[in-house]
């Protein structure tokens, strides 16, 4: 029988990243890893003046 | 607005032995002390006081609650190129939650969470940066698998005092501009509408400079009260004037000189960038005088030759056109203001009072037009200009 190891956060690292891990005897199976946040920039800049559409884009990551 | 914080650990006497160890000399400390001091508009004598609140042993805990955010508000705070005050911060609170700088992950991270807020019920800064996402039940931001919407509620209803770093938790910033697809709220309008009577401090920018939020951490833990907050929740310190008014390109605009386009001769020779879009005028924040990461002189949008898009005035940052040209709200003074030198022997006198009242007055109708016939000038000189047209 497998099991389900979950690790959110993940940290050190920037934004919300969530780890999922199916463990079946000491090895892992199957893995998943997800953002945990979404803001719909694309949504946002589509239709939008190309010339300022680098101010919603350049925030994607303040790293 | 509960402005008092009883909740906070004593803070008095302790001497600043960890300091120390690190390097930073008690003379290089009381420097910064009294430059935060001053930058805040304190007296001087206050930057012993901040002192002394600072190297007390009790370290106050903060969570910080990381939302719809870049990270940027982060970076800026840890980049702010000071060398002991970047030391100085992870040694003042004690940050038991972060996380992107939590060592820690998983169940680990979220147990150092959980263990803080009960042992510092009520006591404990939080910190939020990020805006928060109420649509569709506040699915798109979730840690270990909670919406942030209920971990704000959980966390903002037990802190001491909530401190929105960034636009993003101060007004919506970003994420909440049209459409807003996620319902980006802000931190203030969760608590209002959740009856959560926490106080908070927005300390609006994207990102924001780290000295202002350093400089409102400083002022809680010496004072134990909130700074001076203007009607949108900002520190007077910082927020209080327009960037337009301290611009070290004004004179430039009071002489009617910009730059028309991008490369053109005026942006060359450093002129005015009213026309470029610039919401200098209509954005309250002390980037010219504070500048940032400590680069030097000019280190901030304008020095560096682009406009203000107003990153951290509501509704102007990401809500008005980047080259829309700004709304003014105060006015070039005129050439028939009343003279600043009095004539010998005479002091100012109820008439000549009131006279100068009922000048300002038309200087405000004087003003408007002078405005306008900026436009006139530059048409004049042979240039294109779409704002011209209206005047």
């Amino acid at each position: 029988m497998s099991k389900r190891i979950v690790i959110d956060p993940i940290t050190r690292i920037e934004g919300h990243l969530r780890i999922d891990c199916e463990v079946d005897g000491g090895k892992v199976v199957n893995a998943w890893s997800s953002g945990q946040m979404w803001r719909g920039i694309e949504l946002i800049v589509k239709d939008r003046d190309p010339r300022e559409v680098w101010l919603f884009t350049q925030r994607f990551c303040g790293v | 607005m509960k402005d008092g914080f009883e909740g906070l650990p004593d803070l008095s006497g302790g001497p600043g032995e960890r300091l120390l160890a690190r390097g930073v000399s008690r003379r290089d400390f009381l420097k910064v002390c009294t430059g935060i001091a001053a930058a805040m508009g304190l007296p001087l004598g206050m930057g012993a006081q901040i002192a002394e609140a600072v190297t007390n042993p009790k370290r106050p805990p903060v969570i910080w609650l990381s939302a719809q955010e870049c990270t940027g508000c982060t970076e800026s705070l840890l980049r702010t190129n000071h060398p002991t005050l970047e030391k100085l911060i992870l040694e003042l609170i004690s940050l038991d939650y972060h996380e992107t700088l939590n060592a820690g992950a998983g169940k680990q991270c979220e147990e150092a969470l959980k263990k803080s807020m009960q042992e510092n019920k009520g006591k404990y800064i939080l910190v939020v940066d990020g805006s928060i996402p109420v649509k569709d039940g506040g699915i798109y931001c979730k840690i270990g698998g909670k919406t942030v919407l209920s971990l704000l509620e959980e966390q903002g209803s037990q802190a001491a005092a909530v401190i929105a770093i960034g636009s993003c938790s101060s007004w919506g910033g970003m994420p909440s501009a049209y459409p807003n697809p996620t319902g980006a709220t802000p931190v203030h309008a969760i608590f209002k509408e959740k009856g959560i009577k926490t106080p908070v401090v927005n300390i609006p920018g994207c990102p924001p400079n780290g000295y202002n939020f350093l400089s409102t951490v400083l002022y809680l833990l010496t004072f134990k009260k909130l700074p001076q907050l203007d009607e949108e929740g900002r520190p007077k310190f910082a927020y209080g004037r327009l960037i337009h008014d301290n611009c070290e390109r004004r004179p430039h605009f009071d002489a009617g000189r910009f730059a028309l386009e991008f490369g053109d001769d005026g942006h060359r020779k450093g002129y005015c960038l009213y026309k470029l879009g610039c919401k200098g005028p209509e954005t309250y924040n002390n980037c010219p005088t504070l500048l940032y990461n400590d680069a030097g002189s000019q280190a901030w949008p304008v020095g560096t030759g682009h406009p203000c898009f107003g990153c951290s005035e509501n509704k102007v940052g990401f809500n008005i056109p980047l080259h829309t040209p700004a709304v003014l709200k105060d006015v070039t003074p005129p050439v028939n203001f009343p003279g600043i030198v009095e004539d010998k022997g005479k002091g100012v006198t109820v008439a000549g009072a009131a006279i100068a009242a009922g000048v300002a007055g038309a200087a405000i109708g004087v003003a408007a037009a002078t405005s306008k016939n900026l436009g006139k000038k530059d048409k004049d000189k042979g240039k294109s200009d779409p704002e011209s047209k209206e005047s």
